[in-house]
């Protein structure tokens, strides 16, 4: 456990009348911090929050933007929703494989990213859309893989 | 109380009910899921749609409260429509795999897919697969893949348990039950989502792929582990005990088990289980077997009459048993020394014996020396039902160990050993100075102090013990003077007192109900009368002496100086070279009978499968002896144990008011004191299944205490010696032990070549480590 963490739990917790409420709060910054959230976190949280591991678990699994595994330091999510999928998310997303080396679901050996595809980001106006870290960009064409792994993105 | 109508019948239920307990009220069948009465409503599965008029849509039979007036129908058209919806999407990712589910011609799913459900699905896609069989601990399993998320397992261990260890992980159809941190479960109630589960996701590991509704058979029947009695069901196969399931009586029991219940029903085949007589060591015919008994048993009493001859009974035996064994034993032999196996010195009248009743009405619980999660889990169970429906229960705990625990918190009082009643009495005397009776109970402890609790501690325990308006008392039976303080304390409180006995053997009641005595210093005074060459033939039945009494140097002698042994059992006892006849009995599930539980209630077990090989049950020896010996017993009149006015609870019985000063305890004189205690793991007969659970290093001791010892890790071995008696004896470090204390289950490591007291600890040369 870091030791500022307690100070973020104390901080998240005046903010909500219930602990609970304020644990997404939480794992939200320490995942900032840590880029995602492992056994170990969960169960700090867990003491912090004052709420059952197996509470906290339910959480962290429930939200796809809550990372259980180490993730690159750029986390893109290609959106495979019907709209998307009809502007060529498939190309995108093949693209995006080709460029970096990996498949779906893994990360880059160097760390930097990590390729991951979501149901329906509801942004269909920007289809074929992604989502890099916290950032929704589109329309990304296949052709645009490049462009968009070459931009500055902020965490 | 409202007043509704559930298909066109009328029924008043009280405010707050949801519609489908209404509706059960009225026989009306609403099917459910999620929905369970002991934990509440949810909502989750949406199977329970009905119609309620003046609403829009369909409502959930199970979060819905009645109201005034409310009209409801559970079929027609809309409700049968909802249904078949909500069915459809449940068996979308179902891999319909019944033809090799445990669960097939048993489940929920099946059932009401063929009452209510589309013959089939419209949804083409494959399915989502998820794991198959994967372990919640090694006697549980889940199917991933035919789980409808009903969430009644996780909520039963959350909320109903207490312990946190499953849960559900991901999101929408990718939604899975697993553990925490997928580490097995290690609650003591695990098992119980087995029976919670309405479809085939969690399953027995024991059981499974070993039957099927149609190739089996149950009999209802009583857990036989432990004094709680749970009433449970017996599943056999082909002359095979190979389940145990909780069998739940409206009103009364939910049905719970502990896993030690669940999971420990195959004692009957253990590899040792005696199937054949023994005589003189050589295996024998039965019919030589009881004839050399008769003749053994002939030969005493002619020469010293009946008193030549001593009955112990114990082990799992029901009632009508130790009533044909009282009945040989007084008629045929003339006898009445018959002492029951008992493993603690204190006796609890009938009068002051509680039921589970008194669980559910207590506003206060005292624990005298038992820890009820690890002696008799489920009344744990009952006393965290208690807590949810009445949050501000008090739990005392009194012993010389922390007694309560996260799951059920409270005050832990902790006094030395062998001190319980002393600081009950001292709590008394400062709550009611004035009381004659009191008064007599500590007129000589003027000078006593007991170590470590403050006179304030001791009244407002004082305040406590008058202040509750249902008080319960679960008690270990360690301390014989503990008996007489509960009964001043139940006059003096003159409101309910009930006190419920956590010790064994399990149907000890019982076999006083039949005519033996509970009495320890009865079976003492029958192993002394042995050991004294008065009794020439010790007759066991059921018990393992040896292990089970606590001075196990009075057995031996006895053993050695009686001129024959005769021990009836299940399996070998220790000691097995000191028996002169070894006779194979018959267990529990092979033998029909009534066992008598903590709240001394007549309980009912039938039989499922036959005894094997020369196994028989005691009625079978008792007629060949009574026939030999020229006394055949008539059993015309069927004995009934049960009483006209009382039911199945033992007639009450007035509790004696005599009362008489405590003795000033015994000064320590050594740093280490060792305590025993039950421990449900040892209770009852071992099981082979249960082997990859019980705990490896059960004995427990502060860390502080065996820091010197080479006890690199938590866990190790620790020599513990008195005079000339070693014993070695696995421990955990637990901080929750106070300093000075030793805790080792009863019966284990030989703990009784030692007497409890002071002892001296060391380390093992060699050291085990895990």
């Amino acid at each position: 456990m870091k030791p500022e963490w307690k100070a973020w739990a104390q901080e998240a917790k005046n903010e909500f009348p219930r602990a609970n409420s304020a644990l997404m709060p939480l794992m939200h910054r320490i995942q900032l911090s840590e880029g995602w959230l492992s056994n170990e976190t969960i169960r700090d949280v867990a003491e912090l929050m004052e709420l059952p591991v197996q509470y906290v678990e339910s959480v962290a699994s429930f939200y796809s933007l809550f990372h259980r595994q180490a993730v690159g330091k750029r986390v893109i999510h290609v959106c495979v929703g019907l709209s998307c999928a009809l502007k060529g998310s498939d190309e995108l997303m093949h693209a995006l494989e080709e460029r970096l080396g990996i498949k779906e679901g893994q990360t880059t050996e160097d760390g930097a990213y990590t390729l991951l595809e979501a149901e329906c980001l509801a942004a269909c106006d920007k289809a074929p859309m992604v989502q890099v870290n916290l950032r929704y960009e589109g329309p990304v064409r296949p052709e645009d893989a490049e462009r968009l792994l070459s931009e500055e993105v902020p965490s | 109380m409202i007043r509704l109508t559930i298909d066109g019948q009328e029924v008043t239920v009280p405010q707050g009910t949801m519609i489908v307990d209404a509706a059960a009220k009225l026989g009306v069948d609403v099917p459910i899921y999620c929905y369970h009465q002991a934990l509440g409503p949810l909502g989750a599965c949406r199977m329970c749609l009905v119609e309620v008029e003046k609403m829009p849509k369909l409502a959930t039979a199970c979060t819905t409260a009645v109201s005034e007036g409310m009209v409801v129908r559970t079929s027609g058209p809309a409700v049968d429509k909802g249904r078949r919806g909500v069915l459809e999407f449940l068996l979308i990712n179902h891999p319909l795999d019944c033809p090799v589910c445990d669960k097939g011609g048993e489940c929920f799913l099946q059932d009401y897919t063929f009452e209510y459900g589309p013959g089939g699905g419209r949804f083409q896609e494959p399915k989502i697969e998820k794991v198959k069989d994967g372990p919640i601990n090694p006697f549980v399993l889940i199917d991933q893949e035919r789980c409808v998320l009903c969430q009644r397992c996780v909520r039963f261990m959350r909320e109903y348990v207490g312990e946190e260890q499953l849960l559900l992980e991901g999101r929408g159809v990718e939604t899975v039950v697993t553990t925490v941190e997928h580490e097995p479960a290690t609650s003591q109630f695990t098992g119980n989502v087995i029976d919670l589960c309405p479809v085939g996701a969690l399953l027995s590991a024991p059981y499974h792929h070993k039957g099927r509704p149609w190739n089996i058979e149950r009999e209802e029947s009583v857990c036989p582990h432990c004094p709680v009695g749970c009433t449970s069901k017996i599943t056999a196969r082909e002359g095979h005990v190979i389940r145990m399931e909780g069998r739940p009586i409206p009103d009364r029991e939910w049905g719970w088990l502990c896993d030690r219940g669940r999971f420990g029903y195959d004692f009957g085949y253990h590899p040792d289980r005696l199937a054949t007589s023994i005589v003189k060591g050589k295996e024998n015919t039965a019919a030589q077997a009881t004839r050399q008994v008769a003749e053994w048993l002939k030969t005493v009493v002619d020469q010293e009459g009946g008193r030549g001859v001593g009955f112990i009974i114990g082990g799992g035996h029901t009632t009508e048993e130790a009533y044909q064994l009282r009945r040989f034993a007084a008629e045929v032999i003339g006898t009445d020394q018959l002492a029951i196996s008992r493993t603690e010195a204190g006796y609890l009248p009938r009068g002051l014996n509680g039921t589970f009743d008194d669980v559910k009405q207590a506003d206060t619980v005292v624990l005298l020396g038992s820890d009820p999660y690890d002696t008799v889990p489920v009344v744990h169970l009952k006393l965290r039902d208690r807590l949810l429906h009445y949050p501000a229960l008090r739990v005392i705990g009194l012993g010389p160990l922390p007694l309560t625990r996260d799951t059920l918190p409270g005050l832990d009082v902790l006094v030395p050993p062998g001190q319980e009643s002393l600081a009950l009495a001292l709590a008394m005397a400062a709550q009611w100075p004035q009381n004659s009776d009191v008064q007599t109970l500590v007129g000589s402890l003027k000078e006593f102090e007991l170590q470590g609790v403050t006179a304030q501690t001791l009244v407002q325990l004082g305040q406590y013990l008058q202040g509750a308006e249902h008080l319960v008392l679960l008690w270990d039976g360690k301390e014989p003077e503990m008996a007489m303080v509960l009964g001043v304390l139940a006059r003096l409180r003159e409101k309910p007192t009930a006190v419920l006995p956590t010790f064994g053997p399990a149907n000890w009641r019982g076999y006083e109900h039949a005519g033996f005595s509970p009495r320890f210093e009865d079976l003492t005074a029958v192993l002394e009368k042995a050991r004294d060459g008065e009794i020439k033939i010790l007759m066991v039945f059921g018990a393992d002496l040896l292990r089970e009494y606590p001075n196990r140097q009075l057995v031996e002698s006895a053993f050695n100086q009686v001129e024959y042994l005769v021990v009836e059992g299940i399996l070998p006892p220790q000691g097995a070279q000191h028996v002169d006849a070894l006779l194979p009995g018959a267990a529990w599930a092979e033998v029909y009978g009534t066992y008598i539980n903590m709240e001394a209630r007549l309980q009912v077990a039938m039989a499922g499968v036959q005894p094997p090989g020369q196994a028989r049950p005691i009625k079978t020896y008792v007629n060949t002896w009574a026939r030999m010996l020229m006394k055949p017993l008539n059993w015309d009149e069927e004995w009934d144990p049960f009483d006209d006015d009382s039911g199945d609870l033992l007639p009450f019985e007035p509790v004696p008011d005599h009362v008489v000063a405590l003795a000033m305890p015994p000064e320590a004189v050594g740093p280490m004191t060792l305590v025993t205690g039950a421990f449900i793991w040892e209770s009852g007969q071992p099981s082979e299944i249960l082997v990859p659970r019980v705990p490896q290093f059960p004995g427990r001791i502060n860390p502080a205490e065996v820091k010197d010892m080479g006890l690199s890790t938590k866990r190790g071995h620790i020599m513990v010696s008195q005079g000339s008696e070693s014993i070695v004896v696995a421990v955990t470090a637990d901080p929750q032990v106070p300093k000075g204390i030793l805790w080792v289950p009863q019966g284990l490591f030989g703990t009784n070549h030692l007497i409890e007291g002071t002892v001296t600890i060391s380390g093992v040369t060699e050291e085990v480590t895990v």
